[in-house]
Order: structure tokens, then C-alpha cells, then sequence
């Protein structure tokens, strides 16, 4: 277990990462189309996450993001390569309900509560519901007061916030964040990006979120990992300067406005050229 | 496609196909079998396999004859109740007015064991032929309607009445969009319907005792002709079993032509 | 709730008077004899069901009829839904399962019939037909309803280490239940036919028996009668089933 649920509250190191909690080990994934020809998906790629750390995978759609993602999460076997969460099987560790994910499709149940949906982790784990765990989180992510309305009832962005929520309820040693506010509206995204910080500045679990956002990965990441389109390739990686907790006001910074058109010119090549 | 094994395994592998999709009524059987065989269930009540076997194959006029009218009938009737409940599911498509009024109809009938209503038409029509091929119209007739109205309704209604459709220049509209908006939901009315209609064929046949497989079984059964009753069983499932297998395989092969 | 749109009101209205001409043909039909003797009035079979004299007689044919239908749809739900279960969670077993059924669905009743009469009795054969009806029905609406849940349901439970019982608890049958409650509602009137089919032949009760010696007696009031209260049954069944149906798919879709 971690002591990720002891909040912290001061003004820590920006990389306190030094033990590797993720390692994606020469990795590639090749699909067999329907033609019988091979689709590779993720040619080759490397890259190591540290315990507490925050990275983001940036790119095109379809550079095979989400399946790094997929393969940390156990949901698929890398054709190449090995990938090694907190020194175990990642199968182990969902096996062990010791991983926390949100997707693009907030995937709430819809005939249960938005605190039943956020306590079934509880459940599918085998434990007892911590209610005050199940409150607390429901607070933190501003549902308050909603805790007996349906999914159907509420709006997209508050049935993220549940769907965030909800990944977090275990205190998970990993979280997984799959475009999680891809399907949102620019105001209410970079509403959810300011709450997402400040939710995670407490609790520090270490997280890889797939996105194609620029500004969402620098706003909350450590390090931001740039892929290219098919095959899938890691073609730049930054370290984001910004120290926790970070205010909105750092994104109408000159420093980040520098970092995203870095970041942008690394996603579109052949439109800078 | 991943290369096959060596070509001795191949019979091994049709069995394990046949077994892993035949042993649930393998298994029936069995259990079948072996209840008989332990309770010791009196012979002239449940006979052996090999006598209703037997009397298959000595009296294969009577089968056929019987199993041939209601063949017959179940077909002629399946037919024509489709082509009622076709013609009535376009005249309601065509007008609003003839839709709202059949169409909670429709429902109250296939919410309502139409069976039911044999004994009823049975004694409307009188005892004899034309009052099985009736029962199996009006039996058929209860799917195809809703079915159609179903595969009508993926379209907008028809706003006007059915001669506004039917003017020469909408006949091609009805022909080319219409109508084949509704074959798939056509040919599901059509399986559906066929084993109830070899079925409420055999029922009028047996609760009028005219003739038939129905009356062959009801004649045994109340002769103690055990043989003879369960010979007509098979029969009639043997008749149900390749109706429904050519409805399914009519139904496939004109959606693999439609789409 | 009362503000129903135009077009709601209008289908109540279309579909009331549907219902009405339907029931006002029977009458007039009866009345002036147009089927000749053997179509009676509405008027005359609602006098003759509800004399009574009579309560007795139909009272008793409804109790017999109504518990084989209870007990065979009760049955034959149970079966399908653990049969479904079992081809769900243990994969292999699931196309054996698939032709049981649709073997099954394929022999007619009367072939059936004589093999109840012997492993039964007379008066459960109705009760096994039902059964055997409504299994096939809750059995393809309960597969199909199980993989019915979305992949980022399945891929939600999976990350979150739920075992395969699990999942079926809490995934895989709450997203199934509106499929197996549509399929409750048009298992009603299968139930209905099996237990009547099974009566035919040779029950010594229930509605069944009524419409056959009625029919052979020329006992027309008493015949029309016995349908109209089976009709009516499966009907106000049925009805309540859509309700339920309604409230379910508002839950949980």
C-alpha cells in the first residue's frame, strides 16, 4: 500500500521520482487486419515512468497512444518487447485492484448512483465500501449534493468528474487517464484540467494520461512524451518546469506559451516546414 | 489463418465440432434413455426406439399421404396469410388514419394466444379442409403484419393515401425504396411463422379429426397405437424441423443478396 | 405526464377506436347472424361469462389453467436464465446450448405431447409446454441481452480486477435485464398457448378443456367464453409486463 491517501499539502520537488514504477521495456503491437496485411501500431518504443510522476503521451489520433495505455492497463499483450508495472506482471497489479482508470466514455453505470458508481471499485475488489472515502472524493470533485442522481441526470462534465472520481476511490498505485475530457467543451476541459491538478497535487499517484490536448498535457504533467503518427514512435520528450500546485495563470505565461509552440511544431512537422 | 494441423487429425476435429455443438441434445437423450431404462416404464405406455421405427418403415403410405396434406396446407396458408399481412401492413403504412387503428390491433393479437382462437374458427368455418388452410392464414397472418409494419416504418410514413403511392410516378418510389426497405423484416416474419404454421396446422387437423398428421396422431393415441402416435411425433418434427431450417436458410440467403 | 404531445394523443385515440370497431364488428356480426349461430354477440358471451351460475365452473378451469401457466413460465424464465448464465460464463458449453434450444423451439407441441403424458402426467403437460415454450424465448433474449454491455464497461472491469462473477453480477446481468424483461413480456403469451396446447390433449381441466368439449358440444357462449378469458388473461399480462418493461428501460439504459 502507498501513503498516496495522506494528502500533501507543501510545496514538493517537481520530480520526486527516483524508483521506476512504469516500464515500457523496446515495446511494439502489430494488429492483424481483416485483409490478412499487418498493422503496427506501436513500432518500438521505450520509456520509463517513475513512482509519483505525472507523464503525459501527446500526439496524433491514431499513434497508438491509447494502446500504451491498453498495454499498461492489461487489456491488450505487446506483440514486442515487455512491460513491467511497480515490478510485476501488469495483469498482476489490476488482478490486486491496484489500478485506477478513467476513459474518454465516462463508462458509469447507468443504473446505479453517482455514489454507488464511485464506490463500485469497492465492491468489484471484494472489500467493504469506505463511505467516508466514497463522501470525501464525491467532494473533492465538486459533486457534492449529487451523490443519489443517476448518470443520465447529470451533465458530461460532472459525470467525468465521477468517472475521475471513481479511479481514484482505491487509492490506486497507478492511474490511467484516457483522454478523459475528450469529449468536453474547451471551458468546462480547462475547468476539469485546474480540478485534475489540484486533486492530484494531493494525492501524487503516478499516472500516464493519453491525450491530444497541448495545453492539458502541460498544465498537468511532469514530463510530456510526443509520439508520431503509424507506426507509433516516441520522437520528443519534455520536462515541464512548472512547480506544484500550478495556478491557470501559468498557462498565459510566456514560458508556456514557448513550451507549446515547441510542442506543437514536434506534432505537426511538415505544416512548420 | 493460421496453418492447419496435420490432415489425420480432421475426423477428430469434425467430432469435437459435432460435440461441441450437438451435446446439449446428446445430453437430453441420454437422460431420456436412462430414465426409461432405470424407472422400467411399461412398454405398451413408452415403446422402444425400434418399434416406432419399425412401424415407419411397414406403413410409409400412411405417413406420407397424411404428411404430405398438411405439408401442403401449412404452405399454401403460410403463403397466403404473408401475403394478407403484407397487403395490409402497406395499406396501413399508406394512410395514418388505417395505421392508428391497426396497429394497437396488431399488438392486442400477438400479446393474445392466437391458438387459442382454433377451436373458435373451427366451429365458425365448419369440420374440413379449407377451415385448417383458414387457421393457418389467419396464424400466419399475425407476424407478417406486424413484421412488415416494422420494416415500413424505418421509412416516413406515407403521408397521403395508397393511390397517391401507387400514381404512375410514384410506383417506382414504392417498388425501388419501399418494398425492399422491408424484405429483412419480411423474411424474419417468415421464419418465425413457418413452424407455428406446421403446427396449428396439425392442431386443427387433430382437434377436428378431418385428416392429416394431426388426425393420424389423435386416431393412435386414442387407439393406444403408442407406436403409431410417437412414429407421427417424428414425422411432424422431422416436417417442423426442415420448415424452420428452410425459412432460416431462405432468410440468410436473401439478406446476403439485399445488403 | 399529462402533457402528452399531439401525436401521443392522437395514437390513443386511433388505437381506442381500433379497439371499439373491432369489438362493435363482433357485436353487429353476432347480431344479425352474419357467421351464422356459431358466432354469437359480444353482449351474449359477456352475459353468459359473467352469470353467477357459471362462477363456479370457470373459476375452477382458471385456477387450473392459470397455475400450470405460472409455474411453466416460472420454470421455463428459471431455465433460460441459467442456461443463458452457463453459456456466458463457460464459453465452450455455449453452441451446444444454442442448438438445444433451437432444437427445442423446432419440435412441434403435438410431437412432444405423448412423451409428457408418459414422463408427467396429463394434467403437467400443459405446465411442460409453457415451460419449454417460454424457455426458448428467455433463453435468446437472455444471450443476446449478456453481451449487450458496452466495451468501456468491460474494459472499466477488467482494469478494476473484477473476477467473472463479478462482472456477471454487476455488469453483465443489470445491462442484460432490459433484453430479458422484453423477453418476459412475449414469453406471456407463449406461456399461454403451451399450457392451452397442453390441455388439448387430454387434461381433465382448465380453460383448455372447456374450448375443446365446448366445441365438440356445440356450446358456443361456453366456447367463445374460455378464449375470451385466456385472450384477456394474456392481454392484462402482457399489459403489465410493457409497464415493467418501461420503468426498466428507463433505469437501466
Amino acid at each position: 500500500m502507498t501513503d498516496a491517501s495522506s494528502p500533501v499539502a507543501h510545496l514538493s520537488p517537481v520530480r520526486p521520482a527516483t524508483e521506476t514504477a512504469i516500464d515500457l521495456d523496446h515495446i511494439g503491437k502489430s494488429f492483424r487486419m481483416e485483409n490478412g496485411r499487418e498493422l503496427v501500431a506501436i513500432d518500438e518504443v521505450s520509456l520509463k515512468i517513475g513512482k509519483g510522476e505525472f507523464v503525459a503521451l501527446l500526439g496524433p489520433s491514431g499513434c497508438g497512444k491509447s494502446t500504451i495505455l491498453r498495454l499498461v492497463a492489461a487489456l491488450e499483450a505487446p506483440s514486442r518487447g515487455r512491460v513491467v508495472v511497480e515490478g510485476r506482471e501488469p495483469e498482476d497489479l489490476s488482478r490486486a485492484h491496484r489500478l485506477g482508470v478513467a476513459f474518454q466514455d465516462h463508462a458509469l453505470l447507468p443504473w446505479l448512483t453517482i455514489s454507488a458508481n464511485v464506490a463500485l471499485p469497492f465492491q468489484l475488489a471484494g472489500r467493504s465500501v469506505d463511505r467516508k472515502r466514497v463522501e470525501e472524493l464525491i467532494r473533492l470533485v465538486g459533486l457534492a449534493g449529487f451523490e443519489q442522481a443517476r448518470p443520465r441526470q447529470l451533465s458530461g462534465g460532472m459525470r467525468q468528474r465521477a468517472s475521475i472520481a471513481r479511479s481514484l476511490v482505491l487509492h490506486p498505485d497507478v492511474l490511467l487517464l484516457d483522454e478523459p475530457f475528450g469529449a468536453l467543451d474547451a471551458v468546462t476541459r480547462r475547468q476539469m484540467n485546474v480540478e485534475l491538478q489540484r486533486i492530484w497535487t494531493d494525492e501524487r499517484i503516478t499516472t500516464l494520461l493519453v491525450t491530444h490536448s497541448v495545453e492539458e498535457a502541460l498544465f498537468l504533467a511532469d514530463r510530456v512524451v510526443v509520439m508520431s503518427g503509424r507506426p507509433g514512435r516516441v520522437i520528443k520528450t519534455i520536462e515541464v518546469p512548472f512547480e506544484r500546485p500550478r495556478q491557470p495563470a501559468i498557462m498565459r505565461s510566456a514560458e508556456f506559451h514557448d513550451l507549446v509552440d515547441e510542442l506543437t511544431l514536434a506534432l505537426e512537422p511538415e505544416e512548420a516546414a | 489463418m493460421r496453418p492447419e494441423p496435420a490432415t489425420p487429425n480432421r475426423p477428430l476435429r469434425m467430432l469435437k465440432t459435432a460435440l461441441s455443438r450437438y451435446w446439449g441434445v446428446i445430453a437430453v437423450l441420454v437422460i431420456w434413455q436412462a430414465w426409461v431404462s432405470i424407472s422400467g416404464v411399461n412398454q405398451i405406455v413408452l415403446p422402444q426406439p425400434v418399434d416406432v421405427f419399425r412401424d415407419l418403415v411397414a406403413e410409409p403410405g400412411i405417413y406420407l399421404r397424411n404428411a404430405g396434406q398438411t405439408l401442403l396446407l401449412a404452405a399454401l396458408g403460410l403463403i397466403l396469410g404473408m401475403l394478407l399481412g403484407t397487403v395490409i401492413a402497406v395499406l396501413a403504412w399508406s394512410s395514418t388514419l388505417l395505421s392508428g387503428i391497426l396497429t394497437p390491433l396488431g399488438l392486442v393479437f400477438s400479446s393474445v394466444p392466437v391458438v387459442a382462437l382454433i377451436p373458435v374458427i373451427a366451429r365458425i368455418m365448419g369440420y374440413d379442409l379449407k377451415t385448417v388452410l383458414a387457421i393457418v392464414v389467419i396464424i400466419s397472418f399475425f407476424p407478417a403484419f406486424v413484421f412488415t409494419s416494422a420494416g415500413l416504418k424505418t421509412l416516413p410514413p406515407g403521408s397521403s393515401d395508397l393511390f397517391r403511392v401507387l400514381g404512375a410516378s410514384r410506383w417506382t418510389r414504392f417498388t425501388r425504396l419501399v418494398l425492399p426497405s422491408a424484405v429483412p423484416s419480411w423474411m424474419i416474419a417468415f421464419r418465425l411463422a413457418a413452424p407455428p404454421a406446421v403446427l396449428s396446422a396439425m392442431l386443427a387437423e387433430f382437434l377436428m379429426g378431418t385428416s392429416g398428421l394431426g388426425y393420424l396422431f389423435r386416431s393412435a393415441a386414442s387407439g393406444f397405437q403408442t407406436e403409431r402416435a410417437l412414429g407421427t411425433s417424428v414425422v411432424a418434427t422431422v416436417i417442423s424441423v426442415l420448415c424452420f431450417t428452410f425459412a432460416l436458410w431462405a432468410e440468410r440467403a436473401v439478406l446476403r443478396k439485399w445488403n | 405526464m399529462i402533457a402528452l404531445s399531439q401525436e401521443r394523443w392522437r395514437g390513443i385515440v386511433l388505437g381506442a377506436f381500433g379497439v371499439l370497431l373491432f369489438l362493435g364488428l363482433w357485436q353487429l356480426i353476432g347480431v344479425n347472424r352474419w357467421a351464422g349461430l356459431t358466432w354469437p354477440p359480444l353482449t351474449d358471451v359477456l352475459t353468459f361469462l359473467f352469470n353467477p351460475s357459471r362462477r363456479a365452473l370457470f373459476g375452477r378451469a382458471m385456477s387450473a389453467s392459470f397455475s400450470m401457466i405460472a409455474l411453466g413460465y416460472v420454470t421455463g424464465a428459471a431455465i433460460g436464465i441459467v442456461l443463458a448464465g452457463i453459456a456466458h460464463l463457460v464459453h465452450p458449453l455455449r453452441p451446444g446450448l444454442d442448438r438445444l434450444a433451437s432444437v427445442v423451439h423446432a419440435i412441434p407441441a403435438i410431437a412432444l405431447a405423448p412423451l409428457f403424458i408418459v414422463m408427467l402426467s396429463r394434467e403437467m403437460t400443459g405446465m411442460a409446454i409453457a415451460a419449454l415454450n417460454v424457455f426458448f424465448v428467455i433463453y435468446v433474449a437472455t444471450t443476446s441481452g449478456l453481451v449487450a454491455s458496452t466495451a468501456a464497461h468491460r474494459d472499466l472491469f477488467q482494469v478494476f480486477g473484477a473476477s467473472p462473477v463479478k462482472r456477471l453480477m454487476r455488469l453483465d446481468l443489470p445491462a442484460a435485464l432490459p433484453a430479458i424483461v422484453s423477453g418476459l413480456k412475449y414469453a406471456v403469451p407463449a406461456a399461454f398457448i403451451g399450457a392451452i396446447l397442453g390441455e388439448w390433449f387430454g387434461s381433465s381441466r382448465g380453460l383448455g378443456l372447456l374450448m375443446v368439449s365446448a366445441m365438440q358440444n356445440f356450446q358456443i357462449p361456453l366456447l367463445w367464453s374460455a378464449v375470451l378469458i385466456a385472450s384477456t388473461a394474456s392481454l392484462l399480462v402482457f399489459a403489465a409486463m410493457s409497464v415493467v418493461e418501461h420503468l426498466v428501460y428507463r433505469r437501466y439504459r
